[in-house]
């Protein structure tokens, strides 16, 4: 088995042209790896290389990157993470989404950085990478099976040591949120899945020929056992004891939770929903990714028995944003878009939309309103049988409410046309602009900016240059995690993040890299994406909230008012522009 | 009192950062400390604002003119209390401002007395307080005088659920101007407050709320053995996420302590 040069990266990517399972190898000059790291950043660079400027996400000529990162293979914790990076078809701008565990390692081990797909296939297909060698396999053993069995269906046949990336039957039929999965965990936002079942490819095997070399393998190993160590303080201890639906109750009492599609921010229905309650009444197990200390992913019991991994952003989308608060009805309808394969989060959105179009009478769906379990459910089996509301909810909510007219855009809770997440952008403003200036849309992970309202340090009512600041920072830490990589989750365990980060890339890569030239190349990512995007087609329109968050107060449960006035997001966004180096448009300099 | 009132201790922080504490939850907008000419004041919360009066001695009317001018740009009323408040409630602070747009002055009447120094005054008053401050006339009182004043009596103060709940005696209004005053209230039992941990901070104690008595947050915490250090965040009543030990808590607050390591 040949190993690597010293480095943490092979220098290379591999394009694979999918219509004839033709490939070539790419290489990727160290000048690159250096600016972009890999992950995300690799990623847009790969996008803005390969793609044609205006493509359709869903054309043959639209590339789909899985992309590595100096890390993966190396002993340090959470680093078994993958990109995935493409032009969205939920967003038509750039997404990417990460996921994690077996498939990264066996992936990068294939000795590239990055696979790239480009092409259509003329019959379902799988595509499999072993080393150098390429084969375009018949895939219609799997087309049309979850991605959990179609992982499995591959990995059966190919043997052992194949790891397998698979899209359930939502990307095949074109939803625009289907997501990508990989051993129960998912590169879910923005619609890669689709873009993926446009190739007429249901999954990418990988499996390993070499071995990754640090360019100081001792002390790398000295490092990684520093950074477990650090990864089980009280840094994580709420993703390992309770996961992200922790979150549940504590943002319910900060007025923050999204409820009845963003029309309130405390959901009675809450602490039935809550990880105290399902945990003590469901039984709850624990699972992590490959190369994870913290292990946070938690299992609840579903009906029958079914082990259903639930996250926050479950229960908000398809909980109180919907006003579901059947638990039985939100593990079911997070198993279902499971099974789907489609993100929760613009699905749950995309519904409560329809919801609120239903209850206004925009909608012919009197079966369809908030609170009802049996609703949530029917809806979700229409997105994957393509029947009743299924076609045009497959949409996602900008596209429907394109279609359904009236005023339904005004309530349409999305920026670019990805689903907002979980958090109320009136009563958290630092996050009000995170999630409107965001490259990938409405997104809480490129965006982490509900740190700073959540800091204790900031007024979330009323937004102001410290939220810019606050809003940036979290940017650009993102920028650097979601590229080297690193599982966000650890974020807390860093004192000096930029320097410690900066060091552990240096001893993989050999580079003398320093927090400086770390901030800048945060910088030049989070740019970068903005660039690509120009070129796509997008506006300084783009970069703003709905109409909703901006002229319908929310009362807290405090009693005060919350309230985002047009001229304070206005004010936030150009103070971010100016910080960023654009112009008052949002654009950057020539 | 002998000593300047901002700096008197209560439960563990001063009676100036509570009142202004107490205000800052009553209020959507910034709040302002005049003191006199270069008083040395205790610590204050970030985000306040601190005013000199331009003379020494004039009374509280000139400390008015001083605030309402300075909030005229941000507000078109503004709340105006002393520093010797302890039992202010900011229910009592909401009552008071919601009919703010009905006049000039929404004042106060309780137990026999009018309280202009806990009251709503429109921001535009501030000319006519500092030429009264000009003309020598110095009592608050002076500024009532030919605007429109609608007074709030002990019934219409009562009828505010949201406030009789929690201040059903009027104790907001009651002031500290003696050594005993000061030493009476003080001896009261702390706020009734209800704390719950949410997440990994329940494990200690369960997440069903606890009832303790604690007149901050540092307190509260304390007394349910949560440490306030970076890995916490409280919600208070549901509002602002907070790590400040000192925040003033009034009865009937409902303190949520909660992990502060968000996302996901």
């Amino acid at each position: 088995m040949p190993v690597a040069e010293p480095g943490g990266c092979f220098g290379r990517a591999l394009v694979i042209d999918v219509t004839d399972g033709s490939s070539r190898v790419l290489p990727l000059p160290e000048r690159v790896l250096r600016e972009c790291l890999g992950g995300v950043g690799l990623g847009t660079w790969l996008l803005s290389e390969l793609g044609p400027p205006g493509v359709d996400p869903l054309a043959p000529e639209a590339p789909l990157a899985f992309v590595f990162s100096p890390l993966v293979g190396t002993p340090l914790t959470t680093s078994a993470k993958f990109a995935v990076v493409g032009k969205s078809p939920l967003t038509g701008l750039l997404t990417d989404a990460l996921a994690s565990s077996h498939f990264a390692i066996s992936g990068k081990l294939t000795g590239h950085d990055a696979l790239v797909l480009v092409g259509r296939a003329e019959r379902p297909s799988v595509v499999a990478v072993r080393g150098g060698d390429v084969q375009l396999l018949d895939g219609s053993a799997e087309w049309g099976l979850s991605s959990a069995d179609a992982e499995a269906s591959v990995r059966e046949r190919l043997g052992r040591g194949w790891q397998v990336a698979s899209t359930g039957s939502a990307g095949e039929r074109g939803v625009r949120y289907a997501t990508l999965s990989h051993d129960g965990r998912h590169a879910g936002r923005g619609g890669l899945g689709a873009v993926l079942g446009s190739k007429q490819v249901k999954a990418l095997a990988v499996h390993a020929t070499t071995k990754v070399a640090p360019a100081h393998p001792q002390q790398v190993l000295t490092a990684a056992r520093d950074l477990r160590t650090r990864s089980l303080g009280r840094a994580t201890v709420k993703a390992r004891e309770l996961g992200t639906m922790a979150n549940v109750l504590a943002y319910n009492a900060l007025s923050t939770l999204p409820t009845r599609n963003f029309t309130e921010a405390v959901f009675e229905g809450a602490p039935a929903l809550a990880a105290e309650e399902l945990a003590a009444a469901r039984g709850v197990t624990r699972s992590s990714c490959a190369s994870c200390s913290i292990g946070c992913e938690h299992l609840y019991t579903g009906k029958g028995g079914k082990k259903v991994r639930m996250e926050y952003q479950n229960v908000s989308a398809l909980g109180s944003l919907c006003g579901v608060s059947d638990p039985d009805a939100v593990l079911a309808a997070s198993a279902r878009c499971d099974e789907l394969g489609i993100d929760t989060i613009s699905a749950g959105g995309t519904i409560a939309w329809a919801m609120e179009c239903a209850e206004r009478g925009l909608l012919d769906a009197p079966w369809l309103r908030f609170g009802s379990g049996v609703a949530l459910l029917r809806a979700l089996d229409e997105i994957g049988s393509g029947e009743g509301l299924g076609p045009l909810l497959a949409l996602g909510s900008r596209a429907a409410a394109a279609v359904v007219g009236g005023d339904s855009l005004t309530f349409s809770a999305q920026v670019k046309g990805l689903e907002i997440p979980g958090y109320e952008p009136r009563t958290m403003h630092a996050m009000a602009l995170g999630l409107a200036v965001n490259a990938r849309g409405a997104d809480h992970n490129r965006s982490g900016a509900h740190e700073a309202d959540l800091s204790g340090d900031l007024d979330r009512l009323r937004g102001g240059p410290a939220h810019v600041l606050g809003a940036i920072a979290s940017e650009d830490r993102a920028a650097v995690m979601d590229s080297m990589i690193l599982c966000s989750f650890l974020r807390g365990v860093f004192d000096e993040p930029f320097r410690e980060w900066a060091e552990l890339l240096s001893l993989v890569t050999g580079w003398d890299v320093d927090e400086t030239e770390l901030r800048a190349t945060a910088q030049r990512i989070v740019l970068a994406k903005r660039a690509y995007n120009l070129r796509e087609g997008w506006t300084p329109e783009d970069d703003w909230l709905p109409e909703r968050f901006l002229t319908q107060d929310l009362t807290m449960a405090s009693g005060r008012t919350a309230a985002l006035t047009p001229s304070r997001l206005r004010s936030m966004i150009s103070a971010y522009y100016e910080a960023r180096g654009l112009d008052p448009s949002g654009r950057p300099y020539d | 009192m002998g000593q300047p009132k901002a700096g008197l201790e209560w439960h563990g922080s001063t009676l100036l950062r509570r009142v202004v504490g107490l205000v800052q939850r009553g209020v959507d907008g910034p709040v302002v400390v005049v003191r006199a000419p270069g008083q040395a004041l205790p610590s204050l919360p970030a985000g306040v604002e601190v005013l000199d009066d331009p003379h020494e001695g004039r009374g509280p009317l000139q400390g008015i003119a001083v605030g309402l001018s300075a909030l005229s740009d941000h507000a078109e009323s503004a709340f105006v209390c002393s520093t010797d408040l302890p039992l202010l409630h900011p229910a009592f602070v909401r009552r008071v401002t919601r009919d703010s747009d009905t006049a000039d002055v929404v004042l106060p009447y309780v137990d026999g007395h009018r309280q202009p120094l806990a009251a709503c005054y429109r921001t535009s008053l501030a000319a006519t307080a500092t030429r009264l401050v000009e003309q020598d006339r110095l009592r608050p009182a002076f500024l009532l005088d030919g605007v429109q004043v609608v007074v709030l009596d002990e019934p219409a103060l009562r009828a505010d659920a949201a406030l009789s709940a929690v201040d059903p005696g009027l104790a907001s209004v009651c002031g500290v101007n003696t050594p005993e005053e000061y030493a009476a209230l003080r001896a009261r039992p702390a706020p009734a407050v209800r704390v719950s941990c949410s997440g990994v901070l329940a494990r200690a104690g369960g997440h069903a709320p606890t009832t303790v008595r604690a007149a901050t947050l540092g307190a509260a915490a304390d007394l349910v053995g949560v440490v306030l250090d970076r890995h916490v965040l409280a919600a208070v009543n549901g509002d602002q996420a907070t790590r400040d030990p000192e925040l003033p808590l009034a009865n009937g607050d409902s303190v949520m302590l909660v992990s502060a390591d968000a996302g996901g």
